[in-house]
């Protein structure tokens, strides 16, 4: 009796020796060489690499969708879903160029309206065939829902006039040049009234769209799965099955990537990057994306209602040491508002650069040379979180006194809304590519607190600038309005400009066809396996 | 017996209603608002106030919570996901069933492992043995479930590849997840049934028995087990209902979809109904687990089912 137990019990004591070896023998090696074996070695659930022919991509998100009904949700992982099901009026490609999608042309008729040429012969996955009342339906529901109106806001609803069944004219309350950025938003799907009308509220579990994907089955906060259509009217999709699955934990969902559990999987984390990189059987995708981070000032409390102030501590931050050890490499440090890849970005700005003599000066000359007190608000974001830190770190350089804030998301939106912070740190992504989107909303003196402007930053200038280039024509204009509101947001500083995004996935080497979007909601369709 | 369980059965109604209405409250003043934090930082006030409106979030507190509970007591409707505009007992009875397997295996593994060792423990106090497995006890409560679950993973999902590393459909997909929620509970179950059979071995009847000559394992698993069975059916019971409120970190780092990873979605995006459904969902299996240890116990301890009148 006692032998037996001494046995178990030595291989309990072996187990937990062999599970804790291997794990710090992991930390330290990469799985380079491994794992090499294991898809033809093991039956590991998900079908081995080495079959020929293998028909389901899966993908591995964040998070599971909310609705997959466009307009009761404006959340990146839905809209990454939705991408695969719906389409859009125009398209606008990976290089952030706007081509035709459903829409084969388009004229402006006149400041405010737009006429839109429909392509024939599209049909729904239900069948019905895509008709210029399924567009008007569409834009009209749009703009009941409180989740896009800031996408279609601009929009005049009772002129919109089908003309025949594959022509639409398209009127704005007030001319609104980024409109036909607008019109490829993902949330603006085009949506069949009758599969609309028939699921009722329960549409975003039963989505009916134009695209190359049609939906299948959701299994709640697991996992999507979408099947090629086969009567797709533009070139079919390479693989048959696509599965999107919810992996919310980041080190699972490189891990899924590792182990062959998914074949694509989207925003790896830079703590993962090197991993990713490093293993044969994987390749790792990075592009600058449409996202930048920033630290925000209450240009309305003092000292921050004092230029200088701000400048200064600009100065003081050191943003490559920040970008380094935060973002370990990922995304670069911003010279301004917007990221490289948004139309008309100004990217001759220049950074303003670590120069703590500078800063010390420009706090001698705004009277606070021996600085003061104040705090840095974040929510639980860890990167946020990271930033707050060093940024407290460095500030002391300079005498400023800082005390980080960690408030919860919820209380964190409403407080920055309604002024109650010093600094702050937070993030926006200019989602259709144009300025507009990524400058009037944070900049304009219009939309001060919830609207987006929670510096209170006001500059008559800039407003100027802002209103000419959204109602403007003309390229050149709004690109030479854009190009000086931000040189003038940059001056003024009414934030640490700090960071501007990449996207980062990973595939398994065999994957093939995959690139990223800007936006972040990549195409699956041209995605195939070798 | 049977008027026993339903007086308890009817007890549950107070229980809810109580439940409902702490956390109604408890989420009505949380900071935050719901319809601000779905619309994200970029929405017009507008939009929000228009969403305020048809979530019906503008309405005073009392009038909120009466027209949920007449909703729940007439219709039996907990309304639908301000997020999914999912019906909250759809969200919930989808991931239910997850949670169910993932708590029961856990508990399964908990029992064959913890009661045996904390019996044998019991009857053979510091030796190596009992010291041995006091120890790894010890570090099975205090270890993390992620870091185990990481450790777990990396060992037999990416080193040796036997098992998959996410996922629950299939039984080995539920082997790593099970063990890693198991062994936890396993440390307990263990430390409990060692020191409640110490109690028991001390006992006169004990040493009554051994003295007309019985034998050891009957003396044991007849006399002394029943009766250091007590709490430690208590301990399990207590760990199966917590477990069935879901295991949140096991959950996610399994991507398995259960009740806790929807508990903390809901939470974090104030997605009130759900809130309120799962966790009065969650009270009502816990008292029901409760049930079946007390109707257990009567079972283990006859003196006990004199009481259940």
């Amino acid at each position: 009796m006692k032998k037996r137990f001494l046995v178990l019990l030595s291989l309990m004591l072996i187990f937990s020796l062999v599970a804790v070896g291997c794990g710090s023998n992991e930390i330290e090696t990469p799985v380079a060489e491994e794992p090499s074996e294991t898809p033809s070695e093991t039956p590991v659930d998900s079908e081995p690499s080495t079959e020929p022919v293998k028909d389901t991509l899966v993908v591995g998100q964040g998070a599971d969708a909310k609705s997959l009904d466009p307009h009761a949700t404006n959340d990146q992982p839905s809209s990454r879903v939705s991408k695969q099901i719906y389409e859009t009026l125009v398209n606008q490609n990976e290089a952030m160029e706007l081509e035709p999608g459903l829409a084969e042309s388009w004229t402006q008729i006149d400041e405010l309206t737009y006429e839109f040429k429909l392509k024939q012969g599209v049909l729904f996955h239900n069948g019905e065939e895509l008709k210029a009342s399924d567009v008007k339906f569409t834009i009209l529901r749009a703009l009941e829902s409180s989740h896009i109106g800031h996408i279609v806001g601009p929009i005049d609803g009772e002129k919109i006039e089908v003309i025949d069944d594959y022509t639409i004219r398209i009127s704005t309350k007030d001319p609104f040049a980024p409109l036909i950025a607008h019109f490829a938003h993902t949330a603006m799907g085009i949506l069949n009234e009758k599969a609309v009308t028939e699921a009722g509220e329960d549409y975003g579990q039963n989505p009916v769209g134009t695209g190359p994907f049609k939906f299948v089955s959701w299994v709640n906060g697991d996992k999507i799965d979408l099947e090629r259509f086969e009567e797709y009217h533009g070139e079919p999709a390479k693989v048959k099955y696509v599965t999107i699955r919810n992996l919310s934990d980041n080190t699972t969902r490189t891990i899924e990537l590792e182990s062959g559990g998914v074949d694509i999987a989207y925003d790896i984390q830079p703590s993962d990057v090197a991993r990713v990189e490093e293993n044969s059987e994987l390749t790792l995708l990075r592009d600058m994306n449409l996202s930048t981070a920033y630290v925000g000032f209450n240009t309305e409390k003092a000292p921050y209602d004092n230029l200088l102030v701000r400048q200064a501590i600009n100065y003081a931050l050191d943003m490559d040491t920040i970008v380094d050890v935060v973002y370990e490499g990922v995304g670069a440090p911003s010279n301004g508002p917007l990221g490289p890849n948004v139309w008309a970005s100004n990217q001759d700005l220049e950074q303003y650069g670590f120069n703590i003599e500078k800063a010390k000066e420009l706090m001698k000359e705004a009277g606070y040379e021996n600085g003061f007190k104040t705090t840095i608000w974040t929510n639980d974001n860890q990167q946020r979180m990271d930033i707050a830190e060093i940024a407290q770190n460095q500030l002391k350089e300079i005498g400023i006194e800082a005390e980080v804030k960690v408030v919860e998301w919820g209380a964190y939106l409403d407080g920055t809304a309604n002024g109650e912070h010093d600094m702050f740190i937070l993030g926006w992504v200019t989602v259709t590519g144009d300025p507009d989107y990524g400058l009037y909303a944070l900049f304009h003196s219009s939309q001060m607190g919830a609207a987006g402007n929670r510096t209170f930053y006001s500059n008559d200038r800039v407003d100027e600038l802002l209103d000419e280039a959204r109602v403007s024509a003309d390229p050149a204009v709004r690109e030479a309005a854009y190009k000086e509101a931000q040189k003038i947001i940059r001056d003024e500083a009414p934030w640490i400009f700090t960071w501007s995004g990449e996207n980062v996935s990973g595939t398994r080497a065999n994957v093939k066809g995959f690139s990223q979007h800007p936006a972040g909601h990549h195409k699956l369709s041209g995605v195939y396996f070798e | 017996m049977h008027k026993y369980i339903l007086r308890r059965l009817l007890l549950l109604i107070p229980v809810m209603l109580g439940v409902s209405f702490i956390v109604f409250t408890m989420m009505y003043f949380t900071p935050g608002d719901p319809a601000r934090i779905m619309l994200g930082e970029s929405a017009p006030e507008a939009d929000v106030q228009k969403l305020r409106d048809d979530l019906g979030l503008n309405d005073p507190f009392f009038i909120q919570y009466g027209r949920y509970v007449k909703n729940a007591v007439v219709n039996q409707d907990m309304g639908r996901s301000y997020i999914t505009k999912r019906p909250v007992f759809d969200e919930i009875a989808a991931r239910f069933p997850n949670t169910l397997k993932l708590a029961s295996m856990g508990v399964l593994i908990a029992v064959v492992i913890g009661v045996p060792i904390g019996i044998i423990s019991a009857t053979r106090q510091y030796s190596l043995f009992d010291n041995i497995s006091m120890v790894v006890a010890l570090i099975g409560v205090s270890m993390p479930n992620f870091w185990q679950g990481l450790l777990l993973i990396i060992l037999f999902s990416i080193n040796l590849a036997w098992l998959p590393s996410s996922g629950f459909d299939t039984w080995k997909h539920m082997i790593l997840p099970a063990v890693t929620l198991g062994t936890s509970s396993a440390a307990i179950i263990t430390r409990m049934t060692r020191s409640s059979m110490l109690e028991v071995v001390r006992q006169d009847y004990i040493r009554t028995a051994r003295a007309k000559g019985q034998k050891e394992s009957v003396v044991i698993n007849q006399h002394a087990l029943k009766n250091a069975l007590i709490p430690v059916i208590t301990v399990i019971g207590l760990q199966f209902g917590y477990l069935l409120g879901g295991a949140v970190l096991t959950e996610s780092i399994f991507g398995i979809s259960g009740v806790g990873r929807l508990m903390v979605d809901s939470i974090k995006s104030r997605d009130m109904l759900v809130v309120q459904g799962g966790v009065l969902f969650i009270a009502v299996t816990f008292s029901i687990v409760n049930l079946g240890v007390d109707i257990l116990y009567s079972f283990v301890d006859p003196r006990i089912k004199s009481q259940y009148k």
